[in-house]
């Protein structure tokens, strides 16, 4: 080869003089950036199709059941299971027993035998009621406090497991078991998503690791793996793969992307009717607009000084979470329909020393959840994007041996309680009831099933057309026997 | 006639009036409908053909109240307190009944029942609750769910057994366990009563839960009458007509033996004349390299060397092509291709999944090269299943004067049913329910994979679509019942089998013991190394940290992270941020030990690698003494029904059993031979199922869609064949090639159809767009495995090494997965790697390897964007690029006096088995030319760019 003196303008010139054909002149005029969204067309081939190539499953904007309150999703997970009495079902009784043998029967207690379980365990913090509505917080949860008119508290939920894997499992996918979609999966698969420029649904990790039971928090089980989550890497490049590992000039990555869009230009020409084929040119062209996007996206360096300072950003222990907080407000702006954050492993798992480690849980995310709060309401995005704040299950009355200490408190799958906030959920609200110590729930009983139910009506999908039919079955998020849409917080 | 019409109106008048009262009507002094009066005629009309005495579909019966109350399979009695409640109301409410294909109730006829729920189900006589006798099967189930763990087959605690009523009156060590007519002196109830048994510590450690005060009263109830005990036969298909399951429902296609269809006698007869009807013909056939290239991607997973290339492309013999399909047919990379998408089917995994820990399975990859090595071996299907369902008990292996391999490979083989999810080695998750989610995963792989239907509905209610009725599920259950018994379940630990050949343990004996203390001093030295890095971390990032603090830390790593007191966080806390600082934020030594300890592992691994592979099998034997088989009402497993026997869906047979269940070995083992008889009627000749369903799947695997579409379900709801004919003759040359895949590959890929272009014209596209009528080849993306296999293959790094243990592979914190290189710095083929639940390598998940959930029928193909920034953007894809480029200088003449063109040629030869067309040939010299250019001058990087996009082309990752 001659050195060449090509520029590459010649170059582009060359390629769409026609040599090729019509269609690649088309090609090349399009906007590499701009054009077309990657999965705009619905590909041939009819949904029904169960087997054979090309899956027109894709995340085009789809139409609700029935009109939404909510159009995307921001989930604060607590991992670990925080504890209801400790935090927002004050129970004096409990107080007062402190210390105290159980007056029940212990085998219902707790997950781990018999032998361990210890005494009663007083609340451990001061409880106070907040607004107008007067709801209960404890005081290690100053900042929440202060939006309390905005939250819909739930302390009547249950579960069926006390294992933190099963409970997960439940938890984000409605079973027991593993291998089933979260959520989030059955939401960006009955909605698709507002911007094919970024995922439908991405995860937030701690910069610190991968939560309890890892990447099976975001699986798209059974559904097609368009529908998991994305997780945005907390350090260097956000997506897998987003930027070339390897060094190599612009130009040269330019030129070598415009020779993969002519060959496969050349290919798709000689085999009309294919439609997965425009469809793979297209996501290249998704994967080149997404480099751009998810680097606007979570590039924060534009956000006011007041903005930051609200999430907690710069201040040692809020710094991390209220980065994913803004993150999380920044890409529902941008028309991502779930998010999904994440603390490391379990820091609510509090078997040990549950008042300092609740606390220190406390402090890491109060401030950054209730400036996600404030300032979605200030943008006005809080009309239609849904919080969601809770864990896989709650804490037992009694505290639970460690070595040889009683200092912390069981799992609990009978109680637990969540929030939810925005996305027409009813602010200022406290559902349901607890015995006298937080145990099980007395009244109105939310079953998993009927959260999720009542969480996939706010965004206008009904729990029973909502399914994914494999091997003969419907499957659905809810499962067979229908859950109850809890109408009493919806506002 | 008349009598009903005056019991209507006077049905009308009473709803009328209820209506307008509220739920009461009584209070209006009016009479409430009664069951004799009005409900009995109404349901003996319009329910009555499924709902009678004598046919109970769903397990209901209607035309009595004790029918009623004793409700259908769910377990649970049709009529509550309140109309809500009531399972009946409901169901007629929300039109699940009548079935939509019967005429609706009327509004009257929906308002006369509604009124009759109200007022309490009304009847003449007073229901006789009470007067059902009792028997030992009222309370079998109880104890086998309560006690049997500590008074039964396995531990006999007390020197007690509580499986039958001799045993109970016989006792252990403190007396009989009860006295008939006498509860309260009975010893069982006293112990169950003052809450000694179950004992409160030994609940989790044995995985029971005390029995509800309604399953002692029934215990009582029993003993007070007598502990009467019955002599009931599991309830199996007899002579008698089954009621359940009608010969209409028998008449479904795929219930009937295939049979000789006379039109015909070849694929491309019965293709030809499909198209033909519809105006079409054959495509014509696929050049001779798209013919090369598809043939080896097809049953070996890889493109061929260019040498191999250019001895098919310019083979003389006219029987070139079926030469090529033979010698590929022979190769040993065959089974590894094919043997894959069985393991698909039986959901392989080297993990149990289900609990976060994952546990490592040690030597699932057993059974992996078991399948392979089958594959290779053309082993008659018939044979391969009998060995996978029962290969326990086709020999006597544990009175065996000599272990021969027959014997190992069968009971390798039986690992098939042990490949779901499996939870129960948990601590905490080894109860009843979870066990029987075990066996329903076994069910699932077993009637899906090999019998094309689903049956999963029927485990907790009969079947909505197929005429599979709850019954048969738990008959079928009962197949299995002898080895997998959740009231007598092998533990993690009791699984495993150890059964070898003399020769096998000679040669363990000779080789490992050296190479397991080399092994357990390089575990040592790593892990002192990792405690070095650690305080090598704390103290260059923390130096102001003192000294005790950093030991306190190395302590805080041993506890659980959920019960670290908060300092203990803390401190482990500040260790995990002194890991994520960036690499140049490290200090040397730092970099250094982690370069020790990596350079470790690579040698553990290599040592391990260089032993024996142990005599442990992962197996599933019968243990001679199955617990009796209940159905469980709903599904529940407290809910006991009938007992009942192994049994098949009544469906596939006349109505009886269609197999005798002997004890295969009756003077030595004892083995119930359930599982015998059942492979053994599986793979009869005129079996409707199995040689179709196996046909169709290697049709799948060959054309992207099956002759029926939904591989498991061949049933009522499944999609009928497109080539009824092609189909049924298919599955009888199978049977009569003696079950041979390979036979049906040749057939198959001999066939004009299978050797037709892949372009699709207007013509085709509006008569046949899906392609049903198969008037051309598909065009179809490489799955995961053949990409990554022909990603390397180019790149010239495959290392071939077959079987053993799988290639281990790493996890950044990002949950990267990336494969480790083998001892040669190459990567083995894609069916060797570690496939744990939880850690799946990124590409093969990137591109849909399947989760196994618990197995996988047909992948999906899914075009999403990380596919396409993994291939342009990550490091490893650039590495082989620049291997491949290596490959196309050395090929294109080994200097930089190449040309272009030669380049091209020769880059367009390794990866898609072809040369250039003009286009792609001008194309690529100016793109070669830019790059050059953009490179300034370096025209190695120039090739390494292009060769890269190459391999991201569509021409690459698609197969014409």
């Amino acid at each position: 080869m001659n050195e060449s003196t090509f520029r590459r303008r010649d170059f582009f010139a060359r390629m769409s003089d026609g040599m090729f054909g019509a269609a690649f002149a088309h090609l090349l005029c399009q906007d590499f950036f701009g054009g077309t969204s990657a999965f705009a067309e619905q590909p041939v081939g009819g949904p029904e199709a169960h087997s054979g190539p090309a899956k027109p499953f894709n995340l085009t904007p789809k139409p609700t059941h029935h009109p939404a309150t909510a159009k995307s999703v921001i989930q604060l997970f607590m991992n670990g299971g925080p504890s209801q009495m400790d935090l927002f079902d004050p129970k004096p009784v409990l107080n007062g027993m402190d210390g105290k043998p159980y007056p029940g029967n212990v085998e219902e207690i707790g997950n781990t035998g018999t032998a361990g379980i210890g005494v009663m365990m007083g609340g451990k913090y001061k409880f106070a009621r907040h607004g107008e509505s007067g709801m209960w917080m404890a005081d290690v949860l100053p900042h929440t406090a202060k939006m309390a008119d905005d939250l819909c508290l739930i302390n009547s939920l249950w579960t069926d497991h006390p294992n933190h894997d099963n409970a997960l499992y439940k938890i984000h996918s409605g079973r027991l078991f593993m291998g089933y979609p979260t959520l989030g999966a059955w939401t960006v698969y009955g909605l698709g998503s507002e911007n094919q420029n970024l995922p439908a649904y991405v995860v937030l990790n701690d910069p610190l690791g991968l939560p309890k039971n890892g990447t099976r928090n975001w699986t798209s089980g059974f559904l097609p793996p368009v529908f998991q989550g994305t997780p945005f890497r907390p350090t260097g490049s956000p997506i897998l793969n987003l930027k070339p590992q390897y060094e190599q000039p612009s130009e040269v990555t330019e030129s070598a992307r415009g020779l993969l869009r002519q060959l496969d230009e050349i290919h798709r020409v000689r085999r009309p009717y294919h439609p997965e084929l425009d469809a793979r040119i297209q996501s290249y062209s998704l994967a080149a607009r997404m480099q751009l996007s998810a680097g606007e996206a979570l590039d924060i360096g534009k956000e006011t000084r007041e903005t930051l300072s609200l999430y907690g950003v710069g201040e040692p222990e809020t710094d991390s979470f209220g980065r994913r907080c803004l993150l999380a407000r920044r890409l529902v702006e941008r028309g991502v329909r779930f998010v999904q954050i994440f603390l490391e492993e379990q820091p609510w798992d509090s078997h040990v020393d549950l008042e300092d480690n609740h606390r220190a849980a406390c402090r890491r995310t109060d401030k950054p959840v209730a400036g996600l709060l404030r300032d979605l309401k200030r943008t006005g995005l809080l009309d239609s994007t849904l919080v969601i704040w809770g864990g896989e299950f709650g804490r037992t009355p009694t505290s639970q041996r460690a070595g040889d200490v009683y200092t912390g408190r069981d799992h609990n799958m009978q109680a637990f309680s969540s929030w939810i906030a925005g996305g027409g959920a009813r602010g200022g609200t406290t559902y349901g009831k607890t015995d006298e110590f937080g145990h099980k729930v007395v009244e109105d009983p939310v079953s998993v099933h009927d959260f999720h139910a009542t969480l996939l009506h706010l965004l206008g999908l009904h729990h029973q057309k909502l399914f994914f039919t494999r091997s003969g079955l419907e499957e659905r998020l809810t499962g067979v026997e229908p859950p109850r849409v809890v109408t009493e917080i919806l506002s | 006639m008349t009598d009903r019409l005056v019991v209507l109106i006077l049905c009308l008048t009473l709803g009328g009036a209820a209506t307008t009262c509220g739920d009461q009507p009584q209070s209006t002094g009016k009479p409430s409908p009664t069951f004799e009066a009005d409900i009995q005629p109404l349901f003996a009309q319009r329910c009555g053909k499924c709902h009678s005495q004598r046919v109970r579909k769903a397990g209901l019966d209607l035309s009595s109240m004790a029918g009623i109350h004793h409700g259908g399979e769910s377990g649970e009695s049709l009529v509550a307190d309140s109309v809500e409640d009531s399972m009946l109301w409901w169901l007629i409410d929300e039109g699940e009944m009548p079935p939509p294909d019967e005429p609706a109730l009327t509004t009257e006829q929906r308002e006369l029942i509604r009124d009759w729920i109200a007022a309490g189900v009304p009847s003449d006589h007073a229901h006789p609750m009470s007067a059902e006798s009792l028997n030992q099967h009222d309370v079998l189930p109880m104890l086998l769910l309560r006690c049997t763990t500590c008074h039964g087959p396995r531990r006999r605690d007390g020197g007690l057994d509580l499986r039958s009523r001799a045993a109970m009156l016989q006792g252990g060590d403190s007396g009989p366990a009860l006295f008939p007519g006498d509860p309260d002196g009975s010893l069982m109830i006293q112990r169950i009563e003052q809450e000694l048994c179950p004992p409160s510590d030994l609940l989790l450690k044995f995985f029971v839960r005390r029995p509800p005060t309604s399953e002692v009263q029934t215990l009582k109830d029993w003993i007070s009458a007598g502990a009467p005990v019955e002599d009931i036969a599991p309830d199996v298909a007899t002579e008698q007509p089954d009621l359940l399951v009608v010969d209409a429902d028998r008449q479904h296609w795929a219930f009937q033996p295939p049979t000789d269809p006379a039109t015909g006698a070849s694929i491309d007869d019965f293709v030809g004349d499909r198209l033909r009807a519809a105006g079409l013909s054959f495509s014509p056939e696929a050049s001779r390299e798209t013919l090369i290239r598809r043939v080896y991607l097809d049953l070996i997973g890889m493109p061929p060397r260019p040498e191999q290339l250019r001895h098919w492309q310019t083979c003389g013999d006219e029987n070139w092509y079926s030469s090529m399909v033979d010698q590929l047919l022979a190769s040993p990379h065959y089974g590894e291709r094919w043997g894959r998408y069985w393991l698909d089917l039986a959901g392989y995994a080297d993990s149990e999944g289900g609990i976060s820990a994952d546990p490592i399975r040690p030597v699932a990859w057993k059974y992996r090269d078991y399948v392979i090595q089958s594959f290779n071996e053309d082993k008659p299907y018939d044979r391969f299943l009998l060995e996978q369902i029962a290969g326990d008990e086709l020999v006597d292996y544990q009175n065996a004067d000599v272990v021969t391999d027959q014997m190992v490979e069968n009971l390798v083989a039986t690992g098939f049913l042990r490949m779901g999810i499996d939870e129960t080695g948990s601590r905490t998750m080894n109860f009843v329910p979870e066990r029987l989610k075990v066996i329903s995963d076994a069910i699932t792989v077993v009637s899906s994979g090999l019998m094309g239907l689903t049956m999963e509905c029927a485990r907790c209610h009969s079947h909505k679509y197929d005429p599979i009725p709850h019954r048969d599920y738990y008959r079928f259950k009962a197949i299995f019942q002898g080895a997998l018994d959740e009231h007598d379940w092998d533990s993690f630990k009791t699984r495993t089998l150890d059964l070898a050949t003399p020769e096998h343990r000679r040669r363990i004996k000779r080789v490992n013991p050296p190479l397991k203390s080399e092994l357990k001093k390089l575990q040592s030295t790593q892990d002192k190394a990792t405690r070095q890095l650690r305080l090598e971390l704390l103290r260059h990032h923390y130096p102001d940290q003192p000294e005790d603090d950093h030991q306190a830390t190395l302590a805080a790593l041993r506890v659980a992270d959920n019960n670290r007191t908060l300092k203990q966080k803390r401190l482990v806390e500040r260790l995990q941020q002194a890991e994520l600082e960036p690499d140049a934020e490290q200090p040397a030594v730092v970099q250094a030990t982690r370069d020790q300890i990596a350079a470790l592992q690579r040698e553990i691994d290599l040592v391990r690698r260089r032993m024996v592979p142990e005599p442990t099998i992962r197996a599933l034997w019968d243990l001679g003494r199955p617990s009796p088989t209940y159905v469980l009402r709903g599904g529940e497993h407290n809910k006991p029904g009938d007992l009942v026997g192994p049994g098949v869906p009544s469906v596939l047979t006349d109505g009886k059993t269609p197999f005798q269940v002997t004890p295969p070995f009756p003077d030595g083992t004892p083995k119930t031979g359930r599982r015998l008889a059942f492979a053994n009627w599986l793979t009869d000749p005129t079996h409707p199922l199995t040689a179709r369903v196996m046909v169709n799947r290697i049709w799948y695997h060959h054309f992207g869609t099956g002759l029926v579409k939904d591989l498991e379900n061949f049933g009522l709801q499944g999609e009928p064949p497109s080539h009824p004919e092609l189909l049924d003759w298919l599955a009888i040359e199978f049977v009569r090639r003696g079950w041979s895949v390979k036979e049906m590959h040749r057939l198959i890929l001999n066939s004009r159809t299978f050797r037709q272009r892949s372009e699709t014209t207007q013509r085709q596209q509006r008569i046949d767009p899906q392609n049903r009528l198969l008037s051309r080849m598909p065009l179809r993306r490489m799955d995961a495995e053949t990409l990554r296999d022909s990603l390397l293959a180019v790149a010239g790094r495959l290392d071939f090494a077959a079987g053993g243990l799988p290639d281990t592979i790493q996890v950044d914190r990002d949950g990267l997965v990336s494969v480790n290189p083998t001892e040669g710095g190459g990567f083995r083929r894609s069916v060797y790697l570690q496939y744990r639940r939880t850690q799946i390598p990124t590409m093969m998940d990137t591109f849909d390897y399947p989760q196994m959930g618990p197995n996988c029928i047909a992948r999906t193909v899914s075009i999403v964007s990380p596919q396409s920034l993994m291939l342009m953007n990550n490091e490893d894809v650039r590495e082989l690029a620049e291997d491949f480029a290596a490959r196309v200088q050395l090929l294109a003449g080994g200097d930089d006096s190449a040309t272009a063109a030669a380049i091209v040629d020769a880059a367009y030869r390794i990866a898609l088995s072809r040369r250039p067309s003009r286009d792609e040939l001008s194309l690529s010299t100016e793109a070669l030319r830019q790059l050059r250019s953009d490179w300034k001058g370096d025209s190695q990087k120039a090739l390494e760019t292009y060769c890269h996009a190459l391999l991201n082309s569509a021409a690459f990752l698609y197969i014409d």
